[in-house]
């Protein structure tokens, strides 16, 4: 059963392997996925490491209820020093890999070390080897898997990769799986490309042994039965996750020309519906897909339909590439952000940091600080379409003073070109903003400002908050199952109340990370979702552990404090701009011009937002500075840490 | 086990109030029902002014598909303008009351 699964430690320097059972204790304490990585990254990783030497350590995991009779656990979690922030790095993805990894009897990897030459890791009932991985590496993402499966024979072995970005040591290189399954955000391609690691490939058919088989399946239909009676989940099963840029861009709440504006406007032609034509155009009318025991299907699956990439077949786009290569660049247009869409896939590079930092390349060339000698003669213009996929190809190729200066990331980019280049630079700790606007929203500017891996929507953003929904259901939702009886507001633009809605939803998607469930099944687009109530009986049914609400709340506490602990041990600074808990000056300077009446002439207040900080710190047991107090990681059993239990 | 009963109380109270046929205006400060007529194209918000572009789901699931812009551009200059008037008169009023010695 997935108690049942093991760890195993990696030592690519010496070809060393080493596994384990992983004890009880363990899992009661961090569940699995990012949560136990998180503590394992504490634990077996340097202080002050190089995040691209051989000292600093890669964790991959499955969440914990991965591959069980549990609906939608098919996320895999790679943690490690990010190359991009120097702070935490951490990504997360769907797809199959995870599953196949536990089927193959393995739940976490700790791979420290870095091989002579490209290898893979191959992963077969509960077997580990490393393979020689030469005719593999400069293979896109697509292709490396497919050699990969011919190397071996088996056209059933899932593979996540690090595609050309990640052997370049792009600084925002991903891990991939599948076609578009990207483990996007801080760097992780980039830490296996610096090990010479091309993938990690599994293949498993032992037992998946329930601890209550049929009450499990049981609770399963019901579970299944909330997920895709929600509307939400409805429009994603028709639309994909385009259905959300759309929505947001109608209000004002989407970043346009880096951060001039906060609409895209006229964006007709790459609007959902625009996408969802095409999809059924080059793909037929059943082009939605989805990933391991997900009913929501959100994935569609295109073909380019013209110019010099027509033909290719590609899965997505997600929101994150509307707003990458439409609204920052100013290019409106499905073609771009369908090709741009493939090539960062292809690529293995994060969508959101390269299109914001080409955005902000761009607003630089039209302020001057940059020119066409800089460029090499390419036109950084606003809208020009074929500059911004000439871009996503010099990053991953390092080509040009610009495309190499680039690829290093924004804050190493904005060292290099100086000037004030640094206050265009719309970033947190290190890492692109996504291409959402929260300037009219102060909760979810808040969340940027906290999240453990840099400015970041998937760690603590309260979507919700977007729906004025009564204050009653607020309280019914947020009050539980911690109690809470302090103020909270409906209105987005408020700032009371917030600070509790960002620490619980904190804890909420930790919750999700540490069991493997994808975050469209919780509470983050539909209020209607399960969440902490819910997922005790999964957890007893499928493993046999019994826990309350509130004891898997005080697991993601924990775990939120352990990348805490790491952040501030690697030089995290409150008030630091390029470490800190903080926003960049655009956010408190430059009013909003579009979207709704209530949204524009919008800025966050400076002195409001520093109180709301200073309020989530007193909810999450930290001091003034956003330490965690000895009383906090006491309650938390995490004061003796690093204790090198496993 | 001990979460028997409350298992999936907070989401299956809160499902009892979904409404199909409808959709909420876009502004996250009015979030107005609306309910457009089948195969209607467009909508305007009766209590905030904003004026959308409607796409069908399904039969019976109309979604907004995005703002009719022009209308909903103006508002937003009109909204813009409003305000920095307002913040303008307001920056005055507090030098006035600087020099008054208030």
């Amino acid at each position: 059963m997935a108690l049942k699964r093991k760890i195993a430690y990696i030592d690519l320097s010496t070809g060393d392997i080493e596994t384990k059972v992983i004890p009880l204790e363990i899992r009661k304490k961090f569940l699995g996925g990012r949560g136990l990585d998180a503590y394992l990254l504490y634990n077996h990783t340097k202080k002050g490491c190089d995040p691209i030497g051989p000292d600093n350590t890669l964790m991959v995991s499955g969440g914990f209820l991965c591959a069980t009779c549990a609906s939608a656990t098919a996320r895999t979690h790679v943690m490690a020093k990010s190359p991009l922030t120097g702070l935490l790095g951490s990504c997360n993805m769907g797809g199959f890999f995870a599953p196949e990894m536990a089927w193959a009897g393995f739940n976490h990897l700790v791979i420290k070390g870095k091989a002579k030459h490209p290898v893979y890791l191959y992963i077969h009932n509960g077997e580990i080897e490393i393979r020689d991985a030469r005719d593999v590496w400069g293979k896109s993402v697509t292709d490396a898997q497919w050699a990969i499966r011919d190397d071996l024979g088996d056209q059933e072995v899932k593979s996540m990769v690090c595609g050309p970005a990640g052997e370049n040591l792009v600084a925002f290189a991903n891990v991939m799986t599948g076609i578009k399954n990207a483990g996007g955000r801080t760097g992780m391609g980039c830490v296996m490309g610096s090990k010479n690691l091309k993938a990690v490939a599994a293949r498993g058919t032992m037992d998946i042994d329930i601890a209550h088989p049929v009450e499990a399946l049981e609770f399963n239909k019901k579970f299944i039965e909330h997920i895709t009676s929600a509307k939400v989940s409805q429009t994603q099963g028709t639309l994909g996750t385009p259905f959300i840029w759309g929505a947001t861009n109608s209000w004002g709440g989407i970043r346009c020309r880096n951060f001039q504006y906060n609409q895209c406007e006229y964006a007709d032609d790459m609007e959902p519906e625009r996408i969802d034509e095409i999809c059924e155009e080059t793909m037929g009318p059943y082009h939605m897909t989805g990933c391991f025991a997900c009913q929501v299907h959100c994935r569609a699956q295109y073909k380019i339909p013209s110019g010099p990439y027509a033909g290719k077949y590609e899965e997505g786009p997600e929101y994150t590439s509307q707003g990458a290569f439409g609204g920052e660049t100013d290019t409106p247009r499905a073609l771009t952000v369908l090709v741009g869409n493939h090539l960062v896939d292809q690529y293995g590079m994060d969508n959101l940091d390269t299109g914001s930092i080409i955005s902000w390349a761009m607003e630089l060339y039209e302020l001057g600080i940059i020119d066409k000698k800089q460029t090499d003669g390419l036109d950084l213009s606003w809208g020009n379409d074929d500059a911004v996929i000439e871009m996503i190809d010099r990053i991953c190729y390092r080509k040009g003073w610009l495309g190499d200066t680039l690829a290093k990331g924004g804050i190493q980019a904005s060292k290099i070109i100086g000037k004030n280049s640094f206050d265009y630079l719309i970033q947190v700790k290190g890492m692109s903003n996504l291409h959402s606007d929260e300037r009219a929203t102060p909760g979810l500017a808040l969340n940027i400002a906290l999240s453990s891996r840099g400015s970041d929507h998937l760690r603590s953003r309260p979507a919700i908050d977007l729906y004025h929904l009564p204050e009653d259901v607020l309280r019914k939702i947020y009050g539980s199952p911690v109690p809470y009886d302090g103020p909270l507001s409906s209105e987005h633009t408020e700032y009371i109340g917030k600070p509790w809605q960002v620490f619980w939803q904190e804890n909420c998607y930790m919750a999700v990370d540490c069991l493997g469930i994808c975050k469209y099944h919780t509470t983050f687009l539909g209020a209607t979702l399960p969440n902490f109530d819910d997922w005790p009986k999964v957890l007893y049914y499928n493993t046999g552990i019994e826990m309350t609400p509130k004891d898997i709340w005080d697991v993601a506490e924990r775990c939120n404090n352990m990348e805490r602990l790491f952040n501030l041990r690697e030089g995290l600074k409150r008030d630091d701009p390029e470490k800190g808990d903080v926003l960049n000056h655009r956010y408190h300077d430059e009013p909003t011009r579009r979207g709704a009446p209530e949204v524009v002439g919008r800025v966050i207040e400076k002195d409001k937002f520093l109180k709301m900080r200073a309020e989530i710190y007193q909810h999450k047991g930290w001091d003034e500075n956003g330490i965690p107090t000895p009383e906090t990681l006491k309650r938390l059993g995490i004061d003796n840490e690093p204790s090198h239990m496993l | 086990m001990e979460q028997e009963k409350k298992v999936g109380a907070t989401v299956e109270s809160l499902r009892a109030t979904r409404t199909y046929g409808k959709f909420r205006c876009h502004n996250p400060t009015c979030m107005e029902r609306l309910e457009p007529k089948k195969g209607q194209k467009t909508i305007k918000c009766p209590t905030c002014g904003m004026e959308f572009r409607v796409a069908w789901v399904k039969d019976g699931f109309p979604r907004i598909r995005g703002p009719v812009w022009e209308v909903n551009r103006k508002v937003a200059e009109d909204a813009f303008e409003m305000k920095m008037k307002a913040k303008e008169a307001k920056g005055k009023e507090a030098l006035k009351e600087n020099k008054e010695g208030k």
